[in-house]
């Protein structure tokens, strides 16, 4: 059987189910990388130039653990999936960066993802990519589907069922263990503080330091951007910057604005360090959260040097100043 | 209405010329300075890049001169930059200057678009006025760019180093006053013949350098020290394939008919790169791919933080024709003294991989 590798890093927590669906359905076996660990940071580095981001190191770490373990490697070049709002340079040049700094990487299956092309080129480029696995167009289309179904099930649940995208993964993968863990670990604290930026930060607990984990172990309740519907990112991106410009705008500034208004007694946005988007999006939810100033905000930015003790000394300054603004009253 | 641009490279005598026929009132912003550098570090969001923060440095500059219409770039695209005049009309309205910013949709409608705008500018002018005015800026760009090419060469062979430089400051003055096509023209056939008669070492064979990278930084000397008057200095010829007048040309007619300045560049990054990533970067490796047999080293400029020119910088040492490349990250921070080391550094280095190579090639002719 031929085995794809996907490496657990950047639009992983995006599209994994509907990846994962496509390859199996296809008659492949679906090989994902283990979550980040210290060599592979080490190893991405040291393959990129020093002023490459955080993120994308990570992801070059993940590819070389698949290098052994697959056949494949699955590296999308997503461009746009919306009509006129277009994705950050980096993941376009996926795939030849990958390429070009990890020689020894198993071949790369590429598919270029560009609404602004139309949905034939889009097609065409799947059929390509189904073209590794069959020749017969019909299971393409069939996996397609499929594939397409699993992501709208996988953004449903997540609002619905209020998982994080690690969790959700776990659940239409089967596991049972999940829903015991969160009945245990979401305390039934009134106080909540709002986590966004983009979910390869966020959820990837080695590069932020167990951000989610600790803020739960310090008893507060966490929310993240994909328990908001896409209704309510959206309205919140035109409130704050009047439309979209990146792909990934609901993650920072929808969430950032929601939460600034309702939801949440204090606001931390995740970026890493020398990411385009975000110096521009943080921005803008930092310029709301300055305007309004109902509800504290917080801006933590990550790259590979960032020590835990620092991290830790913010936190705790952050919560407890939320606290005391809560007891002052001052929190509407 | 008083309008202004804000500077890159010397772009503003196009839109001088053009706006002076049309009767608007046009400002010519402050030129860059350090000044400018601290206005744009002061009130610029950190992590954004250096045409960023030099635009809305010197954007303050010309508001504090009494501009009240800007004019940025803008539009979509995979680069920050479309989004950079929204951000910045927000902060100088916060500063509490009373300015409308005006998005060049350059990127989309590229001519078309920028036409347009000036008709809006001009209060409707009637179409005939509006390109004579604008063919009028351009030809001003044009000669401009044609003086440059000849002080790019003359640089690197002058006996007495900084005659050239004197030179194309005036003559950018003198095609700057030029009333009229005739007073243009004559402006510089005048410094084309005074760079002819510069005197230079008849012997020198100038080792030959590309200068390649993100438009602004490329375009702005201020923005990377002068790489290029410096490279001249130690007796280096330029070859930058970028030039504002060529942009134009081919955007405003020849795109149209479908034919692309940039296909062969394109073309020869391919291999390495397969789609376009937004800003400069497919061009980034297109130029050492097209260029290696041709100069003997490349400069890459790039800003700091710059998302394609991140990606360009990480495939071009893997590509397989083999041209020595130096890149220059352009930020705040950048220092001349730093910069001049590794300029040096680098010609030492092309210098010497000449000679060795020179030898090599005479062995095996013996």
């Amino acid at each position: 059987m031929i085995k794809v590798g996907i490496p657990r890093a950047l639009l992983y927590y995006q599209y994994f189910p509907a990846w994962k669906t496509f390859f199996e359905e296809l008659g492949a076996e679906v090989v994902v990388s283990s979550p980040t660990t210290r060599a592979m940071l080490e190893g991405g580095s040291a393959r990129v130039v020093a002023d490459t981001c955080l993120p994308v190191k990570v992801f070059l770490g993940h590819v070389l653990s698949l290098v052994e373990e697959c056949d494949f490697v699955f590296i999308p070049a997503v461009r746009s999936v919306q009509k006129r709002i277009y994705n950050c340079s980096k993941f376009l040049g996926l795939p030849d960066m990958t390429g070009a700094v990890i020689p020894e990487s198993p071949p790369i299956l590429e598919v270029d993802v560009d609404i602004n092309r139309g949905k034939g080129e889009l097609y065409k480029s799947v059929y390509r990519l189904g073209r590794y696995f069959t020749r017969n167009p019909v299971k393409v289309r069939q996996a397609g589907m499929a594939a397409w179904q699993a992501y709208l099930d996988y953004r449903e649940i997540m609002p619905g069922s209020k998982l994080t995208p690690p969790e959700a993964i776990e659940m239409m993968s089967g596991s049972p263990w999940i829903e015991q863990e969160k009945d245990t670990s979401q305390p039934a604290s009134e106080a909540a503080i709002a986590l966004i930026g983009h979910p390869y930060l966020l959820y990837d607990e080695y590069i932020n330091h167990r951000l989610i984990t600790r803020l739960k172990q310090a008893g507060y309740r966490v929310v993240t951007p994909e328990v908001l519907t896409a209704r309510e990112l959206e309205s919140a991106v035109d409130r704050l910057v009047g439309g979209a410009y990146w792909t990934y705008e609901g993650e920072v500034v929808g969430a950032g604005g929601h939460y600034l208004q309702s939801g949440a007694d204090g606001v931390i946005g995740i970026m890493a360090f020398g990411c385009g988007p975000d110096s521009l999006m943080m921005e803008a939810v930092r310029r709301q959260a300055a305007v309004s100033g109902s509800v504290p905000f917080m801006c933590l930015t990550i790259d590979e040097h960032t020590a835990e003790a620092g991290v830790v000394t913010r936190l705790e300054a952050f919560v407890d100043m939320m606290q005391r603004r809560k007891r002052a009253g001052v929190c509407v | 209405m008083r309008v202004a641009l804000p500077h890159m490279g010397n772009l503003y005598i196009a839109f001088k010329a053009a706006f002076g026929r049309l009767g608007v009132e046009y400002i010519v912003p402050p030129r860059i300075t350090r000044r400018t550098m601290s206005l744009a570090v002061k009130y610029s969001p950190e992590g954004l890049c250096i045409p960023f923060k030099l635009t809305l440095g010197n954007l303050i500059e010309v508001a504090e001169l009494g501009a009240d219409t800007l004019l940025m770039p803008g539009g979509y695209g995979t680069c920050r930059l479309g989004y950079y005049a929204r951000v910045q009309e927000q902060i100088l309205l916060d500063m509490g200057y009373n300015i409308e910013m005006v998005q060049m949709g350059v990127s989309e409608q590229k001519f078309l678009g920028l036409l347009r705008m000036v008709k809006r500018l001009a209060n409707d002018a009637p179409w005939p006025q509006i390109i004579s005015a604008v063919r009028f800026g351009i030809k001003k760009l044009s000669a401009v760019d044609r003086v440059e090419r000849v002080v790019q060469k003359v640089r690197a062979v002058e006996i007495e180093k900084g005659t050239a430089n004197r030179l194309y400051t005036r003559a950018i003055e003198a095609i700057d006053e030029a009333e009229d096509s005739h007073a243009l023209r004559e402006a510089e056939a005048d410094y084309t013949l005074r760079l002819g008669r510069v005197a230079v070492d008849p012997g020198a064979c100038p080792l030959i350098v590309g200068v390649t990278g993100e438009f602004y930084v490329l375009l702005e000397p201020f923005s990377n020290l002068d790489v290029e008057s410096e490279l001249g200095k130690l007796g280096v010829e330029v070859r930058r394939t970028t030039f504002i007048s060529e942009w134009t040309k081919f955007s405003m007619f020849l795109n149209p008919l479908g034919i692309d300045e940039k296909e062969k560049i394109h073309r020869a990054a391919l291999p390495y790169l397969k789609r376009d990533i937004g800003g400069d970067g497919w061009e980034s490796i297109g130029e050492k791919v097209l260029h290696s047999g041709e100069y003997d080293g490349l400069v890459h400029l790039a800003p700091f933080t710059c998302m394609p020119e991140v990606i360009a910088r990480n495939i071009m040492p893997r590509t397989r024709e083999n041209l020595p490349v130096l890149t220059i990250i352009c930020d705040e921070q950048i220092a001349k003294t730093g910069m001049l080391t590794r300029l040096e550094a680098f010609v030492d280095l092309l210098e010497r991989k000449r000679r060795v190579g020179n030898t090599n090639k005479q062995r095996v002719a013996v």
